[in-house]
């Protein structure tokens, strides 16, 4: 892709090029728009980067990861289960890029800066949020209404999952409503087991469902099919699964009108008081440290939901002293996450002589159940499951006994079928959960950091304890053996689904943006990505990520020819 | 041929089933050969010969080579030198320095040197003790980062054994028959006969 010398006028300006900044750049492009993407980080190239393929025997540390380098430089990334030793390279070095907190309340801010962000990395679960999400601040109360209801996003889900492809089974469960699948993956001998259990046992009410990805199970949009190496974080040479730099950007590249600038740290905007527009964009070259400005007629902010926010923050300007577009106060606030690290395993007894072929990237999936049609007296709202069964590998002779010929025998073969579930629930927003500038601090290329304010509450922790109690009562029921509830405690932020911060709203009194991710008091503004959220429902957000930055890319294009932007 | 290029061709046109993963492999492979381990840094020589023993007790040869011939040995200075923390090296070393005080006192020579039969015993007798010592299973969940060998030292030979002869080309290839790219998804078949792409 292009890169360029010379600051120009575009017609768009997009920082960030990962999940949305990757939509944006292909809507405005095809739209006919002359685009320029701000990409913090390094390039991609695929041949060179991806390491999907590169087998374990290849790694010095033979998975165990750099543990000596990733405690010094990425302490906080570290703790992502996708950092590993062939992907930290996708994760940031946390002392180029720090931010605060309050010691006694850490927060895992996970994050990628290259050219794809994060969409190189992410578990690519795509799920439609439904009205039991779009009213539930509404219905009971906590937080303000968002600007929009199923009806609206509804056609943008249908327009990114034709273009992404998304595996999956239609269920049709209001509360989990059902997409353009592609067809979907197998589940295992043991999952289909325990999925039969759980219908006789809770009929409609707990419904497992194999999990819908953004993995193509068929030859899709000049994508080759999945052919189920496994390690999608790694990347994928046949781009199977859906990402900025396997999917979108290639499109808008093939446009003509894209410019991708890699090494561009965004500082802050720039507003102009008489236009009551931001006019462009103040930009650290992240290599040379040179401080340079590009225009644009209409800017996206797609940097994530904690970054585009502390873009924001970092553009005070006199008039808007607390931060750019917020003159509703509310910008940093209500940062959520989904709570993690419920659930339960097992032993599936049987199925021995019968094995899963292919590395699914993929698991099973049970929608929420709890506060859908019942109505819960120790929570509000409720929890997902992710999960799968597998069958145990070569590592469970580490905890067991014995040594020798008959030990390594039995290791051969696969073991036992051991299914887990991990439950996914809702957080309240909360306006005590905030960001703010850290005053004190700035990034290696001289950016103002920020203060993140944000624990778990009791509604949270309810929810955390309700999954992993019936997650142990799914797997009693479906006949499981060795069962094992767990609850990690682990900070918010690790589920990165970080969200909120610059919430949509119809008055702008109490919100950032409008129902078009427009920010109010900024028309040529827009943030698609997930600050806009209003809550969090406990629905993987990315897909409606896809759906809003698409929706916004058409409202603001229809703007722009009507003269209004 | 080039794997990526090999990789590319397959999923542009879907010919999983005319070009052989296997042949990728094998390219792969020659990649690796380049990049053969250095000499020891940490473990002595004396050090290096009871890592050798005990390992291979742990994983012999059968139909397959073991841990001796997968070069865990090799893996294991590796990680004491550049991964471990100073406590971690020195129940480590400590307990190779133990292996070789029990065989004194039971046989009179050092383990290394020891017969099969005694090296065996003694082995055991660390493997009983480890199983004795532990309360409960340990979890499951324990995520990779958080990974410690702040634990007994046979804990430590055990682990460091059965990873690095595992994720060995041996281990990989011969033991397991691991395939990088099976090509296709099939949620329960049967085990045997092996479902080939």
């Amino acid at each position: 892709m292009r890169t360029v010398k010379k600051p120009e006028t575009y017609d768009a300006i997009i920082i960030g090029s990962g999940m949305t900044g990757g939509w944006a750049a292909k809507e405005l492009t095809e739209k006919g728009l002359k685009v320029l993407v701000l990409e913090a980080g390094r390039p991609i190239e695929p041949d060179r980067d991806y390491v999907e393929h590169v087998p374990i025997t290849e790694m010095k540390f033979r998975g165990m990861a750099n543990r000596q380098e990733t405690l010094k430089d990425q302490p906080i990334q570290r703790t992502c289960y996708a950092c590993d030793e062939w992907a930290s390279k996708f994760f940031v070095n946390d002392t180029e890029n720090p931010y605060t907190t309050d010691p006694a309340k850490p927060f895992a801010w996970i994050r990628g800066r290259q050219v794809g962000g994060k969409s190189i990395m992410w578990a690519r679960q795509s799920y439609r949020w439904s009205d039991l999400d779009f009213e539930a601040n509404v219905r009971d109360g906590m937080g303000a209404d968002w600007p929009i209801r199923y009806a609206d996003i509804e056609p943008w889900y249908n327009y990114v999952e034709d273009f992404a492809g998304i595996t999956g089974q239609a269920e049709g469960l209001s509360q989990l409503p059902d997409g353009h699948f592609l067809p979907p993956m197998e589940m295992n001998c043991a999952e289909i087991a325990v999925k039969e259990a759980m219908a006789r046992q809770f009929g409609r009410e707990r419904v497992m469902t194999i999990g819908r990805a953004a993995v193509l199970t068929r030859t899709h949009n000049g994508r080759a099919a999945c052919h189920y190496c496994g390690p999608c974080h790694r990347g994928c040479i046949t781009r199977s699964y859906f990402s900025s730099v396997n999917a979108t950007l290639p499109v808008a590249e093939k446009t003509g009108r894209l410019t991708l600038r890699p090494y561009s740290v965004v500082h802050s905007l720039i507003f102009d008081p008489q236009t009551r527009r931001v006019s462009g964009v103040r930009v650290i070259d992240g290599q040379t440290h040179k401080a340079m400005e590009f225009q644009g007629r209409i800017i996206f902010v797609c940097a994530s939901a904690l970054e585009s926010t502390r873009i924001l923050l970092n553009s005070a300007t006199p008039e808007f002293s607390t931060g750019l577009g917020n003159s509703s106060g509310v910008l940093g606030k209500n940062l959520m996450d989904h709570i993690m690290g419920g659930g339960a395993d097992g032993i599936i007894p049987g199925f021995l002589d019968r094995v899963q072929f292919g590395k699914r990237p993929n698991g099973i999936y049970v929608p929420r159940f709890r506060n859908v049609s019942s109505k819960e007296k120790n929570f509000l709202r409720g929890y997902a499951y992710q999960g799968q069964a597998e069958r145990e590998g070569w590592e469970r002779g580490i905890h067991e006994s014995g040594f020798g010929a008959s030990f390594k025998n039995s290791l051969r073969k696969p073991g036992p079928w051991r299914m887990t579930f991990h439950g996914f629930g809702e957080c309240l927003p909360n306006p005590a959960n905030f960001v703010e500038i850290d005053k004190e601090r700035v990034d290696a290329w001289g950016v103002p950091v920020l203060k993140i304010h944000c624990e778990w509450r009791d509604n949270e922790k309810a929810l955390l304890h309700d999954m992993m109690v019936q997650a142990a009562e799914m797997l009693t029921t479906a006949g499981a053996v060795e069962i094992h509830p767990f609850k990690q405690n682990n900070p918010p932020g690790l589920t990165i689904h970080e969200m909120g911060t610059a919430r949509m709203g119809a008055d702008p009194k109490k919100s950032v943006l409008n129902a078009h991710n427009q920010a109010h008091d900024v028309k040529n503004l827009f943030l698609p990505d997930g600050a806009c959220m209003v809550s969090s429902s406990c629905v993987n957000p990315s897909l409606t990520y896809m759906a809003l930055t698409a929706r916004a890319c058409d409202y603001a294009v229809s703007q722009m020819k009507k003269g209004e932007l | 041929m080039e794997r990526r290029e090999a990789l590319r061709l397959m999923g542009a046109a879907s010919v999983f089933s005319v070009l052989s993963s296997d042949l990728i492999a094998a390219t792969l492979r020659a990649q690796l050969a380049a990049n053969k381990a250095g000499t020891l840094r940490t473990l002595s020589p004396a050090q290096n010969e009871i890592v050798v023993t005990m390992s291979d007790l742990i994983i012999p040869a059968t139909g397959t080579p073991g841990a001796k011939a997968a070069k865990v040995n090799e893996f294991i200075d590796l990680i004491l030198t550049d991964w471990a923390t100073d406590e971690e090296k020195k129940i480590f070393l400590e307990g190779l320095a133990e292996a070789d005080r029990r065989a004194n006192a039971l046989f009179g020579h050092g383990f290394a040197t020891a017969p099969a039969n005694e090296q065996a015993a003694i082995v055991q007798a660390f493997d009983e003790e480890l199983a004795a010592s532990r309360n409960e299973k340990l979890p499951k969940q324990m995520r990779s980062w958080e990974l410690t060998l702040v634990l007994p030292f046979f804990a430590q030979m055990r682990r460091l054994t059965l990873v690095g002869y595992y994720t060995s080309p041996i281990g990989q290839d011969q033991e397991l028959k691991v395939e990088i790219i099976p090509g296709a998804l099939h949620g329960c078949v049967p085990e045997e006969p092996e479902v080939k792409q």
